[in-house]
């Protein structure tokens, strides 16, 4: 396929160019998907770690179970999801507090250029549990 | 600034729960750095059982950061689900029912949260 075939979604005239995307309406709409994702996995989070109080050693198993690749890279997309949210929060509260409204197109980029690090640095952490012997 | 205000503010959610969630979310930055630090950075590649655990856990300042972390998340989380349910128009006529199922489903939790951090702490 072609790339030009893509022209309509990421071309210069499509809604994520840029300079035409609706950003803030796209991190608004990103902001409340993974807020819901997160409040879900803060009651999974519980409910894992109360198998603890109920029995060590399965808890230990459950434990070396979510150590396997495939779950570590779970734990990388919730890391890309909190980083996300953190950041695009963080820009709310600039505008909140009336800083940067005026360049909002740019503060959201520079947020996510700094999200995009951030999630390297994550992705650099989780490298050699999710490809061993990769390091 | 009062056009920013107006943008701001949701009538149905109100200034409080707006104000309060900007507060948590800066508090949630601050926490989160040093859990994922402490967590994933000092001890990583280390297994994951309740002993090792419960190492960590001796430090009163882990537990206190832990524990004020699921308070902070809880508020700013269900906060936040409240925020979207009356956006949506959902339940916006039944406010203060809201409000109290979500305060009593967020203490039940931070209950449920510091008794299963316990047996690590207890060792």
């Amino acid at each position: 396929m072609k790339v030009s075939s893509f022209k309509w979604l990421f071309g210069r005239n499509s809604e994520f160019w840029p300079t035409n995307m609706r950003t803030g309406m796209w991190a608004w709409v990103g902001h409340r998907l993974t807020g819901i994702l997160l409040v879900v996995y803060v009651f999974l989070h519980l409910s894992f770690l109360t198998q603890a109080s109920l029995s060590h050693e399965e808890f230990d198993s459950l434990m070396e179970v979510m150590a396997q690749p495939q779950f570590v890279f779970l734990d990388f997309l919730l890391v890309c999801a909190v980083i996300y949210h953190g950041m695009n929060g963080l820009r709310v509260v600039l505008f909140d507090l009336g800083i940067g409204i005026r360049k909002q197109k740019l503060v959201f980029w520079v947020m996510m250029v700094i999200a995009a690090v951030l999630v390297v640095v994550g992705f650099w952490a989780l490298l050699e549990i999710i490809f061993p012997g990769s390091g | 600034m009062a056009e920013v205000r107006k943008i701001a503010t949701s009538k149905v959610a109100g200034t409080w729960a707006w104000f309060f969630q900007r507060l948590s979310a800066v508090l949630l930055i601050v926490l989160l750095g040093v859990h994922i630090y402490v967590d994933h950075f000092w001890h990583v590649g280390e297994e994951l059982t309740v002993s090792n655990i419960n190492e960590r856990l001796k430090e009163a300042l882990y537990i206190a950061i832990d524990y004020s972390l699921l308070g902070v998340v809880l508020f700013h989380g269900l906060n936040g689900a409240r925020t979207i349910l009356f956006d949506f128009d959902m339940f916006a006529r039944r406010q203060r029912m809201v409000d109290w199922a979500l305060w009593i489903l967020g203490i039940a939790t931070l209950i449920w949260g510091i008794v299963i951090l316990w047996p690590f702490i207890k060792g």
